[in-house]
């Protein structure tokens, strides 16, 4: 039995340990509202936020392309809606086994296969779509769909093809699409603060960036902003329905500068040779003409191409891809003279009085090296504008040779030679203006007079782009002042190379075109052959590249037999005179006489664009 | 509590306990249709259980107290065997053998353990000198021991560390010495790296280890913890409405219905419904507290204040596993969470409270 003292005691203990345990629960109960608190009312906002990431993914909307137009509202690229068959590479096992069941019910031809089986591996890793084929009929359409539930991996669906009606017509200058690369997409992804993952990437297929020409350089605006489906997604990531669609924001279309007909003569006229034609507006400096020859389409190169038929353009001898108007690197040759010619006047070496007589060849007093003309004979006692008119070589080797080196190449810089004067081409190359610091350092070789020689006929290291002559040659046209070139109409802010001649007077630039006019309307003029060819006035200069350089007409006869070794013909003019609207510059590979050959297309192209 | 006459016989009941208990398993119906996505035979089955629950306790509560008392030796040793029988012949589910098919109902003796262990000890200690001695203590805790490892076998931790915290529960209550319980928690401490290697299974220690850390593995075995949390925290002060939480309709949280149900409910109602849960069961707890202090003996004091703490450790371990403070260790919301034999367990401990709240003697003991 239990005594009375032992039930009080017992109590005690009982209720001292109650309060402890009471204590206790009572802390943990205050522990854990502070901890729901805490998560609920604090931190509410980061919780907030991670549940809506949780149920909601986004899938991407492509915007559509801007379109590209010449300046006379001519489509020149478009968005060609297509219906593709479409596979997803990541579903697929034997793509070989594949091909063949889908060519039971649409036709799937070589190049079409050997474009999937290369890209197969790659977009399977990435898990991005592939277009098997291409702009299906209507009846591969209904083939397809009645049986689709054979190939669960593939579909129809309506895609966009960048195509131009001229494929071959402005392939350097509005240049290819192509997809994204993985990375370019998601730095275009983030810069328009969508987030890329994996699942994003799947949904951004199809999508098209410019990889050369103005579709490059322009890509930023022409590309748009990418829209937004909003899916509320279940835990397996399980889209279940729309809650919200932020529509895309399609690309801006692009008024070019360039002008459909110009280009179709030029094209037609330059039929195939190598070479490169380009046309600047003079009032504004846009290029009206920019063509390289031979080109290529680029509705191909932008919607698929297998690599067999990209080998073939890559390999082709012609070079089909290599942009000549802003990449070929050409020597001026005679076309240089009138700028040499203005060199004098300003040094005052020269005026219009001044002659020399010219025996068909210069003659260095240094090593009495003998530096030929064309002419046989020469061109007798000679000034400044016939010199232009006949292309004395002698007067101007003489000249240069009198010139002070340093002041020649900075007055010849001016002219934009060795120097980037496009502000919107693709990837533009700058030519060579040598110099003597220039030929130290890369041919271990002094300056002889030599070269300063060879400056003054446009040979020797001196070499420069189409686009740089045509430059030069709207510069001349507008005497001494042009803006940069670009391929927009619009020019503001664009800046305006002025030369800096200050002893070069309105009648000096007068008498510069008079004489320029002279190569064709004069009778010993060295193009007088495209006389008849036009109604206005051109002021021009020829010019012919030697390659190989020779003692004698004889020697040149031996070497010609190689196509290859044959002289190119360069041409530059502007017109009409004396109120000059288009600078043109044309280059054609081994072509040999630039008042003969280069010359009549570049009359055609100005007829084209001077109609009255 | 009351005890209501009338003509023939007289009805033993304490309406706050029975009021409050049937307000939670109410609510928790609610809950669980908005947790299960408004599955109506998960809640149908629930409303079974809760109906049968609810009844039982007012049966359980009817007898005098000193049956349990008289019966208690038996039911532990019939539910050890249940438990023994249960590592024998059940079917493994999940690598464990916890539940026992009955046809109708898939018991988990484990879960009578929980209460037939507690009751057993009050008994035990009934006649014992207070505070407890030394060798009534090891006696005690040697039952304890059998009863942990037996469950432990099935194996289920969680619920053999709850049941071995009833037992203590009752020592603790019964006068356990400071002395004792200071050097047992020394030695618990120091054997604690010689436990994590031997005993705990690679799973459950990472499960501990997320735990401390849940971010180190968000898609791996923190995916439960992060998303729980999310949950919780995007409830925000007032939630997000009836059946209108995204992590559990779109399948972002785990053991919606179970474990992780009070996720459920605070994303849907916010602070402001936690708030009003969590009171409704500091007050069943504290109304125990108070039954227990005014018990008529020893018996019905130890077992009342063991079998209430059981009540409230459940409740925290559950509450402090979806709020990310301990690991997922499987633990019920009482009352709410869907369940047989541990939502059962505690309408039968319950009733068991009342019948010992309600029952008075002329002269205490």
């Amino acid at each position: 039995m239990i005594d009375i003292e032992d039930r009080f005691i017992e109590k005690r203990i009982f209720k001292n340990r109650l309060i402890l345990i009471y204590l206790f629960f009572g802390f943990l109960f205050s522990a854990f509202i502070y901890r729901t608190y805490t998560l609920q009312v604090y931190s509410y906002s980061s919780y907030e936020s991670a549940s809506i990431k949780n149920k909601t993914r986004s899938i991407l909307v492509q915007p559509k392309r801007g379109i590209v137009y010449d300046r006379n509202g001519n489509i020149l690229i478009n968005n060609v809606p297509s219906y593709d068959l479409i596979i997803q590479p990541s579903k697929i096992d034997n793509i070989s086994k594949y091909l063949e069941r889908l060519n039971n019910v649409i036709l799937i031809d070589q190049d079409e296969r050997d474009y999937v089986l290369e890209q197969f591996d790659n977009k399977s890793t990435y898990n991005r779509e592939l277009a098997v084929k291409r702009a299906l009929s209507e009846e591969e359409i209904a083939r397809f769909e009645v049986r689709n539930y054979l190939f669960p991996e593939a579909l129809i669906d309506k895609r966009y093809r960048r195509e131009s009606e001229y494929p071959y017509l402005f392939s350097h200058v509005l240049g290819f699409v192509g997809a994204a690369e993985n990375e370019t997409m998601s730095e275009i992804l983030t810069t328009q603060d969508k987030f890329p993952g994996e699942t994003l990437f799947k949904y951004a297929n199809g999508y098209l960036i410019g990889k050369t020409g103005i579709e490059n350089t322009y890509d930023n605006s022409l590309r748009g902003s990418f829209g937004e489906k909003i899916f509320e997604v279940d835990a397996r990531g399980k889209l279940l329905k729309q809650i919200d669609f932020i529509e895309p924001t399609d690309g801006l279309d692009m008024f070019t500068s360039l002008d459909l007909e110009a280009q179709k003569v030029a094209f037609e006229a330059m039929d195939g040779r190598k070479g490169a034609v380009v046309v600047v507006e003079i009032e504004t400096g846009s290029i009206i003409t920019y063509l390289s020859s031979p080109s290529f389409s680029i509705n191909q190169i932008s919607n698929g191409i297998s690599s067999v038929n990209f080998e073939k353009l890559i390999e082709d001898k012609a070079k089909p891809f290599f942009d000549r108007a802003s990449q070929g690197r050409y020597s001026p040759a005679s076309t240089i003279k009138p700028a040499i010619g203005l060199y004098g006047l300003q040094s005052g070496i020269i005026n219009w009085d001044y002659t020399i007589d010219d025996p068909g060849f210069f003659v260095l007093p240094e090593d009495q090296r003998i530096y030929r003309g064309w002419k046989k004979g020469g061109h007798g006692n000679i000034n400044l504008e016939n010199a232009l008119i006949e292309s004395s070589n002698t007067f101007f080797f003489s000249l240069a040779y009198q010139s002070e080196i340093k002041d020649l190449i900075d007055h010849l810089s001016n002219f934009g030679f060795g120097r980037n004067i496009c502000v919107d081409c693709f990837n533009p190359g700058k030519g060579l203006l040598p110099s003597p610091e220039w030929k130290m350092n890369n041919l271990n070789f002094g300056w002889f007079k030599g070269d300063s020689v060879n400056l003054g006929v446009g040979q020797g290291y001196l070499s420069a782009t189409p686009v740089q002559l045509a430059f030069y040659s709207g510069l001349l046209s507008k005497k001494g002042s042009l803006k940069k070139l670009s391929l927009i109409n619009d020019n503001v802010g664009k800046e305006t190379i002025v030369l800096p001649m200050t002893n070069i007077t309105s009648k000096d630039w007068d008498k510069i075109h008079e004489s320029m006019i002279g190569v064709i309307e004069n009778p010993k003029g060295t193009a007088k052959r495209l006389k008849n060819l036009k109604s206005y006035n051109i002021a021009a200069k020829s010019g012919t590249v030697e390659l190989v350089s020779l003692d004698s007409k004889e020697d040149y006869e031996l070497v010609r037999q190689d196509i290859l070794k044959r002289d190119h013909a360069i041409m530059i003019a502007f017109a009409p005179m004396p109120n000059p609207k288009y600078a043109i510059s044309v280059v054609i590979e081994n072509a040999e006489s630039g008042g003969s050959v280069a010359g009549p297309v570049a009359v055609k192209v100005l007829n084209s664009l001077i109609k009255e | 509590m009351k005890q209501a006459s009338f003509k023939r016989f007289t009805i033993f009941f304490d309406q706050y306990l029975f009021i409050a208990i049937t307000l939670l398993s109410v609510m928790g119906l609610f809950f669980l249709y908005s947790a299960s996505q408004g599955n109506i035979n998960v809640v149908m089955k629930q409303s079974i259980f809760v109906g049968f629950g609810i009844f039982l306790m007012f049966i359980l509560s009817q007898p005098d107290p000193d049956i349990y008392k008289i019966l208690s030796r038996v039911f532990l040793i019939t539910s050890l065997i249940l438990v023994l029988i249960t590592i024998l012949v059940a079917k493994e589910i999940n690598g464990a053998k916890r539940w026992l098919d009955l046809g109708v109902f898939t018991l988990q003796p484990s879960e009578l353990v929980k209460i037939a262990l507690p009751i057993y000890l009050a008994a035990y200690l009934f006649e014992k000198p207070i505070p407890i001695d030394l060798k009534n203590t090891f006696k005690s805790l040697l039952i304890i021991a059998v009863c942990f490892l037996l469950i432990a076998r099935q194996p289920d931790l969680g619920t053999s560390l709850v049941v071995s915290m009833a037992g203590v529960y009752i020592l603790f209550f019964a006068g356990l010495s400071w002395k004792f319980i200071g050097s047992s928690i020394i030695v618990f401490l120091i054997s604690l790296p010689f436990l994590w290697n031997n005993f705990l299974q690679p799973f459950q220690q990472q499960r501990i280890l997320t735990s401390l850390d849940p971010s180190a593995d968000p898609f791996g075995s923190g995916w439960n913890i992060t998303q729980s949390k999310i949950a919780i925290g995007s409830g925000g002060i007032s939630g997000k409405g009836f059946e209108a939480g995204s992590q559990s309709h779109l399948d972002f949280l785990p053991e919606t219905e179970t474990d992780f149900i009070f996720a459920v409910i605070a994303e849907e109602f916010g602070f402001i419904g936690v708030c009003i849960l969590l009171s409704i069961y500091m007050f069943i707890f504290l109304r125990c507290m108070y039954l227990a202090f005014n018990a008529r003996d020893r018996f019905c004091r130890l077992t009342i204040g063991g079998l209430s703490l059981i009540f409230a450790s459940t409740l925290f371990i559950n509450l402090a596993m979806v709020t990310g403070l301990i690991p997922v260790v499987g633990m019920p919301l009482p009352f709410i969470s869907k369940g047989g034999s541990s939502l059962l367990s505690f309408y039968i401990a319950f009733g068991i409270i009342i019948s010992m709240a309600s029952h008075k003697k002329l002269m205490q003991r």
